[in-house]
């Protein structure tokens, strides 16, 4: 029998970096992975989406490009080959994290991992032995009664990844971050989207005002809105019938992004006795279960459901296991972000999570930016929120073009604890975006410079 | 005609001095109340205000030892025609300028501080208006300007509350240690808003960088540390309070200390079982009983332990009465055995079992507290081995009784069970030394040890 300090469960961006970590720090590793390496996030989740949403985003340009003087004649896009470009993106990193389980000497299983007993996981029925078990089998998709993914008019996210064809009318159900991008990549490619949350704003995870303003940019691009929405009778026939908030409508093809679930199941948890919660691993900060040598990671391991916090997260079990001490990962450090047009990013607390405490709060329009103005990305704003007391930054929320590549700087602004003073004092380059996050800052004490 | 610009004079003492520094140059301009020039004399320094505006022509230069009201040079009016030659040096007889108040960087230290009249301090136009502004006293602040003048920022920061110019060491000292921590910003600032200080923080980020948490954690372990969960309040008063007053005075006021010592009671454990058979409810002597009784007789022996220490000399006392402390759940009296060494030990069982009832009912004389000499404490009876009673002031001792314990002696090679008592003696130190109050302990355990001698 193979004998391993440690075993995880799942290749994903959690478990495929814990296993890195492990070999180290020179402990012996395995990975278990019942598909692709690279999880969801990097096969069909995060990766071939911002493949698809950057296609979306250069036909935008092109379609656009009459108003810097550019000729371009009518433009066409290949649907196929969208699909085929993000797919080759996906393949190209699945490969990759092969590579470097090749190179930090981690054996890859293939197959279905089941925990028979501590110490003791079952792969396809040969049986290996770990010191320690890590589970990192991430989450999927809920689905809702009535809409049962069938490949043809209800899509499963992977389906909604690899279209055959261009839905004339579409309709995604949930308004997170996963809606919100299919919403945004359909939307641009033509067809009639109706983005549609029981909740009474869209990304329900954002701050309002930021969601708002997200929600003007997207009814202003022409996708259809209804928040606060009832789906009701529901029929799948060759299309999609049902009525919203009373209203009846048809549609072509239906994508439910109404969550995710653990998954938890299968893979002998019960066998040990290992504590959930709702669907998800109970874990404490050094993502230890109940149980004495078993770890959880990831999604499996609750919510935010995202692959940077998994990653940390590996790391972290690695080294607890290590004996080592790693730092517990602060939950209101951990960025989030939309890939939409126009972009969502946000660290840290929301207005309404602040609710109770004296803070500050800054402003600042992407109107008032020179790069915005001068690129035509003027559409969004920096919203910043500081502890009054103590200038912590406490939040940090972002609509517009490229945030998602912005946020880090406010997050490594929390991360070393900057106050007020620093973020003010930092030079920004001029001219770029990104000043407006400092002037947002500024904005949040009364002295911003440009607005 | 031209102003004169005096020496002034400081003080009638002042025999000489001189212009150490002109603030303004040779034939520049001076505003009324702008500083002109810098005296400089054996004991005082201290700047010197132009009386009037003008043009200002300088008749000596700095440096010149002159006498006091020598005309150092003029202001000229404007539109007064300057000469080329100055008038000669004419003297002023006596121009004193208010000796109080003078002493600017005086040679003598300690006046640093004294009141100082506005004039003379070293300070900018437009500090002096700011700090009238912002209501600062720009008298007692140290200028960081040019020779120690008071400029703007330290107005400024006087008003703000960075004192660093009013408490110029210990600012600088601090923020220099804090300068030397590795702390995130915001720990610095959470720090100085709790006044933390940073150099008693443990750093658990990277490289023991303090981080919020930890200056947060602190915080929290401090405050709980000052204020716990608090519970009902019981009143101090009555008796509380009396004991309360009676037994932090008496520590604080002598030198006290305890010893213990064991008294086998294997005898003392017969005789009494078999003076309760012979005494036939008469009367039923205590543990305690007997130790007032040998106590009683070992204070005839070392007559020091029966005394009361006073500011001229130790009071030794005639008369032997012993207090015996009963508890009663409103708190502790202490009624007294009067004459315990006259007393038989059947009178004393009779006595204490008297006075312990009284006490209890709540109807205890005057009389029967008053006058003790030597002090009893039992806390046997809740299984104590070692206290540390606290003396009865003004007396000189108190003994403390123990359980009587199976303990165990050698009889030749061979361990046996043996009844055994540990006595606490407390005594003052300031009265009697270590030896002598060990003698007199060793009497007790002697008379409990053999206990027939307490009924001769």
């Amino acid at each position: 029998m193979k004998e391993y300090d440690i075993a995880v469960i799942g290749g994903g961006p959690g478990g495929y970096t814990a296993a890195i970590r492990a070999s180290q720090l020179g402990l012996k590793a395995t990975v278990i992975e019942k598909a692709e390496l690279g999880g969801t996030c990097l096969n069909w989740g995060c990766i071939p989406t911002k493949s698809l949403l950057h296609a979306a985003d250069v036909l935008r340009a092109v379609q656009t490009a009459d108003e810097l003087g550019i000729k371009t004649g009518k433009v066409n896009f290949d649907l196929s080959k969208m699909v085929q470009a993000s797919r080759q993106a996906a393949g190209r990193l699945n490969q990759g994290v092969g590579h470097l389980m090749k190179k930090y000497k981690i054996d890859v299983l293939q197959g279905e991992a089941e925990i028979k007993e501590r110490g003791l996981v079952s792969v396809n029925g040969v049986e290996l032995f770990a010191d320690n078990i890590i589970v990192a089998t991430g989450a999927r998709a809920r689905t809702l009664e009535g809409l049962v993914p069938d490949g043809n008019v209800v899509w499963h996210a992977n389906d909604a990844m690899t279209p055959k064809k261009m839905p004339d009318r579409l309709l995604i159900i949930g308004a997170g971050a996963i809606g919100v991008e299919f919403a945004s990549f359909y939307n641009t490619l033509g067809a009639k989207v109706t983005l549609v949350e029981v909740l009474e704003e869209i990304l329900p995870n954002e701050d309002a005002e930021i969601a708002a303003a997200a929600r003007a940019s997207f009814e202003r691009l022409g996708i259809k809105v209804l928040t606060g929405a009832q789906i009701s009778q529901v029929s799948v026939g060759k299309k999609l019938k049902c009525q919203i908030n009373a209203e009846s409508f048809e549609f072509d093809n239906v994508i439910s992004s109404v969550g995710v679930m653990g998954n938890i199941e299968g893979i002998g948890l019960e066998n040990l006795g290992v504590e959930t919660d709702r669907g998800f691993v109970s874990v404490n900060s050094q993502q230890q279960t109940n149980v004495a040598g078993v770890y959880a990671i990831g999604d499996v391991a609750g919510a935010p459901c995202l692959a940077h916090k998994a990653s940390h997260e590996g790391v972290i079990a690695v080294e607890t296991i290590a004996g080592l001490a790693p730092h517990a990962l602060q939950v209101q450090r951990i960025p989030a972000c939309t890939y939409s047009h126009p972009q969502v990013a946000s660290i840290g607390l929301n207005e309404a999570a602040c609710a109770d405490r004296d803070v500050r709060i800054g402003r600042f329009p992407l109107l008032a930016n020179g790069k915005a103005v001068a690129i035509g990305e003027t559409d969004g704003m920096i919203k910043t929120i500081f502890d009054r007391n103590t200038g912590e930054l406490l939040g940090a929320h972002m609509v517009g073009a490229g945030v998602s590549e912005m946020i880090q700087g406010y997050a490594v602004a929390m991360q070393m604890e900057t106050t007020e003073v620093e973020l003010m004092n930092t030079v920004f380059p001029h001219p770029t975006i990104s000043e407006s996050m400092q002037e947002s800052v500024l904005d949040a004490w009364n002295r911003t410079l440009n607005y | 005609m031209p102003r004169e610009i005096y020496l002034v004079k400081v003080g009638m003492t002042m025999t000489e001095g001189m212009v150490s520094e002109w603030f303004i140059a040779d034939g520049a301009e001076v505003k009324k109340g702008e500083m002109l020039y810098a005296l400089e004399t054996e004991k005082v320094n201290l700047d010197v205000d132009a009386e009037a505006d003008g043009t200002v022509k300088h008749l000596v230069e700095a440096g010149v030892t002159l006498e006091p009201g020598d005309v150092v040079g003029y202001i000229f009016a404007q539109g007064e025609s300057i000469p080329d030659v100055l008038p000669g040096a004419t003297s002023q007889p006596e121009v004193v300028v208010s000796a109080e108040p003078v002493a600017v960087e005086s040679a003598a230290p300690m006046a640093v501080e004294a009141v100082v009249s506005e004039g003379f301090v070293k300070a900018s136009p437009a500090a002096k208006r700011l700090a009238k502004e912002l209501d600062v006293n720009y008298l007692t602040l140290q200028g960081t300007g040019p020779g120690g003048r008071i400029v703007e920022a330290d107005v400024q920061s006087a008003a703000s509350g960075q004192t660093a110019s009013q408490q110029p060491a210990v600012a600088a000292i601090q923020s220099q240690s804090s300068a030397n921590i590795k702390a995130s910003p915001l720990a610095k600032r959470i720090a100085e808003q709790r006044a933390i200080d940073l150099s008693q923080v443990r750093g658990t980020g990277p490289g023991g960088r303090i981080v919020q948490s930890d200056v947060e954690n602190l915080g929290a372990s401090i405050a709980q540390a000052s204020g716990p969960v608090a519970g009902d309040m019981v009143p101090v008063k009555g008796m509380r309070k009396t004991i309360a007053q009676r037994m932090h005075q008496s520590l604080q006021d002598s030198a006290q200390l305890t010893m213990d010592m064991a008294a086998v009671m294997e005898d003392a454990v017969k005789l009494r079982e078999q003076l309760i058979r012979e005494w036939d409810g008469a009367a039923r002597p205590t543990f305690t009983d007997l130790v007032i009784k040998a106590a009683a007789k070992a204070l005839q022996k070392h007559p020091l332990m029966n005394s009361q220490f006073g500011g001229t000399g130790i009071q030794l006392l005639n008369e032997i009465h012993v207090g015996i402390a009963v508890a009663l759940p409103e708190g502790l009296v202490v009624p007294v055995v009067r004459h315990a060494d006259q007393l038989s030990l059947k009178e004393i069982a009779i006595e204490s079992a008297r006075l312990a009832t009284s006490a209890r009912n709540g109807t205890l004389g005057l009389d029967d507290y008053a006058g003790g000499t030597f002090t009893i404490s039992a806390l046997g009876m809740f299984g104590v081995d070692s206290f540390t009673p606290i003396i009865n002031q003004p007396q000189s001792g108190i003994l403390g009784v123990n359980r009587i314990l199976d303990g165990v002696a050698w009889e030749g090679e061979t361990p046996v069970r043996q009844k055994q008592m540990n006595l606490s003696l407390t005594w003052d130190h300031r009265v009697l030394d270590g030896a002598p109050a060990a003698e007199f302990l060793q009497t007790v355990v002697e008379y409990l040890s053999e206990p027939y001698r307490l009924l001769v």
